[in-house]
């Protein structure tokens, strides 16, 4: 483990944190066809950013450096880091921040269709998810040896954890989708509000059970119980900022145009879900490492097995 | 095995991105078209010297919205040239509405043609969008199919230009101070495009595109006049903008040879909730515009 290597890879975390939030500022200022041009904006690498040009280019210069921090990080990696699958980790990190800059590229070519802007914003959200992993992967808390938990009760925690984790990514989905469909100036679609209502009420059920099962079966356990609380903090927040992006955003077709509070809450939003996010996919990697289901259905698989070769 | 998934997961990654991109390619259809205007051929128009006119008043009853005013503050040239910018969705001086389309949207004609099936003669004057102050300038204006628009920057800072039709093509430019005009046209009726900047979201303006010359826009004392048209009975709709989509007032005309008819129009709460008779010949209908853009 480099220490090194592991802050670099937070720094890259962090960055494309930052670049989650300039993204979806460009989206809430309908800031997405502020130029024509890609990758320039109107031809120069810096453009006098006056107007909603401002997000736009400051959303391609955030990701230019995102995409440089990428390429750092990879050669930092194959430097020095050991172990070959967090190396290859890092190449699909370097693949998902190309193919991000590309789709960019192409919502702003097609004009923001909705498939293309919706890939671009869930791209965002794997790739962010990737660089947090590596940061995890990195990190001597990781790479320390720890004993091997036996999990009690049923369902296994760590089931639950990839459960809510990948809900959560649908429900990313799901917001990105919605986000999309229609600009501050239109009312959002009422079907995809309500599939994004529901898939709310699914990620409180299963990340509130993974961290309470946390919170009560593994309590001596600071290596999970303190993502867990994070991410029930997280998800209160969540619930809270979701209401008041509605009631904002509900009002906004009435405004000359994309107003400040609409604009701050709906991103903070979208920022608060990515970490939802990262949360819970560092809560269910630690969940994998040092959770264990004792499993006597597979002894008896295998003597079975073994009584059958014999 | 593992050889074999991997050559499913290129070629399933590869369907995917095919699959992605032919979605994003927009396609035109013909929803929203203006239903009067798509005859591709027919006889074209030749003046017979009895074209009459469509006169009238659009009026708005009640109080109208007050107009909101807009914080221009991410462009400081947009505050310098134009202080007191604010909304022009609704625009009304002494109960009279501006910037309502007025338009014929079909008809026959008194020797029995469908105005629809009749060709005219595409104007070669352009018609011009002026961005002057930070706003569109008409806010409201018409096109005939394929005849010239030219947009201007007036400012002395950079626009960009983004009609967003159903029907016709959708296109995006920027144009900088001091650029040339941007000379487009579309090909297909529509009503009504709605123009936006995406560098100044409160700018907008709205484009009425006809294959017929019979449209006007109503001044700010509320009249219009559509002028040339051949004696006939018409169906002639007023559309008035709101968002989300806007809203189209109806009624019959009979346009006598040399003639004029007379047909005035009410916008506003107090006529749909009163439900009178806005016209001296019939009652105007209030026909929302849902799905139109």
């Amino acid at each position: 483990m480099n220490k090194g290597v592991h802050r670099f890879a937070l720094l890259v975390a962090c960055a494309t944190f930052f670049l989650i939030i300039a993204g979806a500022l460009v989206t809430s200022h309908d800031a997405g066809l502020a130029t024509s041009d890609w990758p320039l904006s109107n031809g120069q690498f810096f453009p006098k950013m006056v107007g909603n040009l401002f997000w736009e280019h400051g959303h391609r210069l955030v990701a230019t450096t995102v995409g440089l921090l990428t390429i750092g990080l990879v050669i930092f990696l194959f430097a020095r880091e050991e172990r070959s699958w967090v190396r290859r980790l890092g190449l699909v990190a370097l693949a998902g921040v190309i193919a991000q800059g590309l789709l960019g590229g192409l919502t702003v070519k097609l004009m923001l269709p909705l498939a293309v802007s919706t890939a671009h914003a869930t791209l965002a959200q794997l790739f962010f998810c990737t660089t947090v992993s590596l940061a995890v992967f990195t990190s001597s808390s990781w790479t320390k040896n720890r004993p091997t938990i036996e999990e009690q009760g049923s369902p296994a925690v760590r089931y639950v954890c990839a459960a809510a984790a990948v809900t959560i990514f649908l429900q990313l989905v799901i917001g990105a989708t919605l986000r999309h469909s229609a600009t501050w100036d239109k009312p959002l679609p009422t079907n995809l509000l309500l599939t994004h209502v529901g898939g709310a009420i699914a990620v409180t059920i299963l990340l509130g059970s993974a961290a309470l099962m946390i919170l009560r079966r593994q309590r001596s356990e600071t290596f999970l119980v303190r993502p867990a609380k994070v991410a029930l903090s997280l998800l209160a927040l969540q619930l809270c900022l979701g209401v008041a992006a509605y009631l904002t955003r509900v009002a906004s077709p009435n405004d000359p145009q994309p107003l400040n509070p609409m604009v701050g809450v709906t991103v903070a939003h979208v920022a608060c879900g990515a970490l939802v996010f990262a949360t819970a996919i560092v809560l269910t990697l630690r969940a994998f490492k040092v959770l264990r289901t004792h499993e006597p259905a597979l002894v008896v698989q295998s003597s079975r097995s073994l009584e059958f070769k014999l | 095995m593992f050889k074999q998934m991997k050559v499913w997961l290129v070629l399933t990654t590869i369907f995917s991105l095919v699959a992605l991109v032919s979605s994003c390619n927009k396609t035109a259809t013909n929803e929203g078209a203006a239903p009067t205007n798509d005859a591709t051929a027919g006889e074209t128009y030749k003046s017979t010297g009895k074209e009459g006119t469509v006169t009238g008043v659009v009026a708005y009853t009640g109080t109208p919205p007050a107009p909101k005013k807009i914080d221009a503050s991410a462009d400081p040239v947009c505050g310098q040239q134009n202080p007191n910018l604010s909304t022009e969705d609704t625009v009304v001086k002494d109960g009279k509405l501006a910037n309502a389309f007025v338009y014929i949207k079909d008809g026959t004609t008194a020797d029995g043609k469908k105005i629809t099936a009749i060709t005219f003669a595409t104007p070669t004057d352009a018609v011009t969008l002026n961005q002057k102050g930070c706003h569109y300038v008409p806010h409201v204006l018409g096109v005939q199919t394929n005849q010239k628009l030219k947009i201007v920057n007036s400012d002395p800072t950079q626009h960009n230009i983004h009609p967003t039709p159903k029907v016709n093509q959708e296109w995006n430019q920027t144009q900088p101070n001091g650029a040339p005009p941007i000379e487009k046209a579309f090909t297909r009726a529509e009503i009504l495009i709605p123009v936006k900047c995406n560098q100044h979201p409160w700018m907008n303006s709205y484009i009425g595109v006809l294959k017929h010359p019979f449209y006007a826009v109503s001044a700010e004392d509320g009249s219009y006049t559509i002028k040339g048209v051949p004696p006939g009975t018409y169906t002639v709709v007023a559309w008035h903008e709101g968002r989300p989509t806007g809203t189209e007032k109806t009624m019959q005309v009979t346009v006598p040879a040399n003639g004029s008819a007379k047909a005035d129009f009410a916008f506003g709460e107090a006529a749909a909730a009163a439900g009178k008779p806005s016209l001296e010949m019939m009652p105007a209908l209030d026909v929302p515009m849902i799905g139109r853009h």
